[in-house]
């Protein structure tokens, strides 16, 4: 089997819950595809189609996001941060109406609360792996996923969104 | 009982020591218990379905050259990238890594049959009758990846392509094909 036939199970097989977890993150459909292909690309490129793990494939799907992130505060200074989901057709199409809400709230978040939400929701990873790919202790990392939800509720609540 | 139990509980950290303190907590505490049952249907919305399409990725075990040396300047410089491929076109293109693919149904019910699909931008493309047999076809340039595409009959009814089984809902009650193809 050559390594992108054998890399297209571990893309299926984790496509969607990645996909969620960009989007979550974004709030952006064209640029969580955009992403997606970059660390899929990427993950195939560096590591081969042997090596598969879903921590590895999520810590580069995190790479790519902060290499963006940081690019465009550099190159933008004077737009806005957080995408403008309005002008974004793909969204308009394909985001799940019921859904828009919780997007927009979770772009209210800081940028690490909702980092660490959208991981733990999205990736199936345990504490444990998570902990270890964004580089705290266990125990902090409980209080702070902990700390994402309750601020993400008064966010829901305010209805401000 | 420290508050951050509830967000373990939820994602399914707790040991089986922490899971007895936790239902003696939620039994004891209503505050407690009250806050547990509000995020766990907040959970229920932050998990649930986010699109109701997944886009497709083109795999590759080598990424070309010219993406290769532009990658650098990030995706938002891909409007600059794709000056610059165009540019590098116009004085020597290379050939596009395509194939040709020949989309067939067979509809001898219908006076017009189109398809539409990722590969087309979601377009309705024309197909052309075979004669008098009831077949419809197209032949399309199409790029190595996954995608998705749908026969639309009479500029209005919708249908996956019969003779291939893997699909997905779309957005309006119907269904898309999903075509691998490999250039």
């Amino acid at each position: 089997m050559d390594s992108v036939k054998k890399f297209r199970a571990f893309y299926i097989e984790h496509k969607d819950k990645f996909f969620a977890y960009l989007m979550r993150m974004t709030g952006d459909y064209h640029l969580a595809g955009d992403i997606m292909q970059e660390s899929f690309t990427r993950y195939l490129e560096r590591y081969g189609a042997d090596n598969q793990s879903a921590a590895l494939l999520y810590t580069i799907g995190r790479n790519v996001f902060f290499d963006n992130r940081r690019r465009q505060k550099r190159n933008t200074p004077l737009q806005e941060d957080q995408p403008d989901c309005a002008q974004d057709q793909e969204y308009d199409l394909w985001v799940r109406e019921e859904y828009r809400q919780v997007l927009t709230a979770l772009q209210k978040l800081d940028e690490g609360e909702r980092d660490l939400l959208a991981l733990v929701v999205s990736s199936g990873l345990a504490y444990r792996e998570i902990a270890k790919m964004v580089g705290i202790s266990e125990a902090n990392l409980k209080v702070k996923v902990h700390r994402s939800r309750t601020r993400l509720r008064q966010i829901l609540q305010a209805g401000d969104l | 009982m420290k508050d951050y139990m509830i967000s373990m509980f939820i994602d399914d950290e707790l040991s089986l020591d922490e899971k007895i303190d936790f239902v003696e907590a939620v039994h004891s505490d209503m505050t407690f218990k009250d806050e547990t049952v509000d995020l766990l249907h907040q959970e229920k919305l932050i998990r649930s379905e986010v699109v109701a399409r997944v886009p497709g990725v083109a795999i590759q075990a080598k990424r070309k050259f010219a993406y290769a040396l532009l990658r650098p300047l990030g995706l938002f410089a891909s409007g600059l990238a794709a000056a610059a491929i165009i540019l590098f076109f116009t004085v020597d293109p290379p050939a596009r890594r395509t194939v040709p693919y020949r989309f067939v149904i067979y509809q001898p019910d219908v006076d017009r049959a189109e398809i539409t699909g990722s590969f087309t931008g979601w377009d309705a493309i024309p197909m052309k009758p075979k004669g008098t047999s009831g077949y419809w076809e197209i032949i399309l340039e199409l790029p190595d990846g996954e995608h998705r595409f749908g026969y639309i009959l009479e500029g209005r009814r919708r249908m996956a392509d019969p003779t291939i089984p893997t699909r997905e809902k779309d957005d309006f009650g119907g269904e898309n094909s999903i075509l691998e193809v490999h250039v």
